[in-house]
């Protein structure tokens, strides 16, 4: 069966395990030029490797944008073609003092 | 993979065959309404609807001009399912209905299965030329344009769309595409975009460009799926 991705408790569960991978790399830390590489590295494999976990059949593109807090504006969008019944997006915004975070994760439906 | 479906379907059959068999003893409040048999079940509050509804079918299927017995089979058999078309009962004039026009179902269309598993050959995601798509929608949009809080929100959003509907037409068919942009202020500050995927690296992939100037920087990405 397709699990349908609209689900708003399916997207509240892919909201959290989003948010728990930000938490636990960029935690408390300020940003470092030098290790935005790795964090970036870090907070997308957790993030698809607690999508895995899930265990539905789902293909997932997860992106994450790390920027320095320096007052500039900063704007985002996405545009999908594809089955809107099946597939979804979640997108979670993290700031601490020195940046910004946005995580987009994206399901796109496998038919079994 | 075709093999759950049958599984699933094999008891609701069963189920099925175990109702029809119970309503000649037990019968299913809808049975009795529509039984054929003549005798009116042992229930209470249901024997004084039994003979009027009898006394309906049989006014009802006078009017037929069909065998009777093979209709009474047909409604019988699929309670909840399709009626037989109630073209014929609107020519007969003793048949009444409250007034609702009956429109035929539409008939759904069941696409055949392609048996296609992987794109074809030839047929894949081209991630150069998206690319270049790519390149050229952004210094088309954004060539000669200033950063503004206001109109950023709309410009980004119909840039997004545009860059997809650019992609969809160098991607070949069967491919969902995911187009994200970002755009932002130029103000020195350091900024880094990363993406990661769980896919078929064989069938799908991606195609990323960015753009700057000296008031703002944009970043589009273009993923691309197959479906199966």
């Amino acid at each position: 069966f397709v699990f349908c991705c609209c689900n708003s408790s399916y997207l509240k569960i892919l909201d959290c395990c989003s948010k728990t991978c930000i938490e636990s790399v960029l935690g408390k830390a300020d940003y470092n030029h030098n290790k935005v590489n790795q964090w970036t590295a870090a907070i997308v494999e957790q993030s698809l490797t607690h999508l895995v976990k899930l265990g539905k059949t789902y293909k997932y593109i997860v992106t994450c944008a790390v920027m320095q807090r320096s007052g500039a504006g900063l704007h985002t969008a996405s545009s999908c073609f594809w089955d809107t019944t099946t597939d979804g997006t979640c997108t979670v915004r993290w700031e601490n003092r020195t940046m910004n975070c946005i995580v987009n994760v994206f399901a796109v439906a496998i038919i079994l | 993979m075709a093999e759950q479906p049958s599984l699933e379907l094999a008891p609701s059959t069963r189920v099925t065959g175990v109702m029809a068999a119970d309503g000649t003893e037990t019968p299913h409040p809808r049975a009795i309404h529509r039984g054929s048999h003549p005798t009116a079940p042992s229930r209470g509050p249901e024997e004084g609807k039994a003979p009027q509804l009898l006394s309906r079918r049989s006014s009802m299927l006078s009017t037929l001009a069909g065998p009777p017995g093979s209709r009474r089979s047909s409604l019988g058999a699929a309670p909840g399912g399709k009626r037989p078309s109630v073209g014929p009962w609107l020519l007969h004039s003793r048949v009444s209905f409250s007034g609702l026009p009956l429109f035929q179902p539409i008939p759904e269309t069941h696409l055949e299965n392609t048996y296609r598993m992987r794109p074809e050959e030839g047929c894949r995601f081209n991630a150069g030329r998206v690319q270049r798509v790519l390149e050229g929608g952004l210094a088309g949009v954004l060539g000669g344009t200033t950063y503004s809080p206001q109109s950023s929100t709309v410009l980004v959003q119909s840039l997004a769309e545009l860059l997809r509907g650019q992609a969809k037409e160098v991607v070949p068919p069967r491919y969902k595409l995911v187009c994200h942009v970002l755009l932002g202020q130029h103000r020195q500050q350091s900024m880094l975009v990363a993406s990661q995927a769980l896919w078929d690296p064989e069938s799908d992939s991606f195609a990323s460009a960015s753009f700057s100037n000296a008031s703002l920087f944009a970043v589009a990405t273009v993923h691309g799926v197959y479906f199966e």
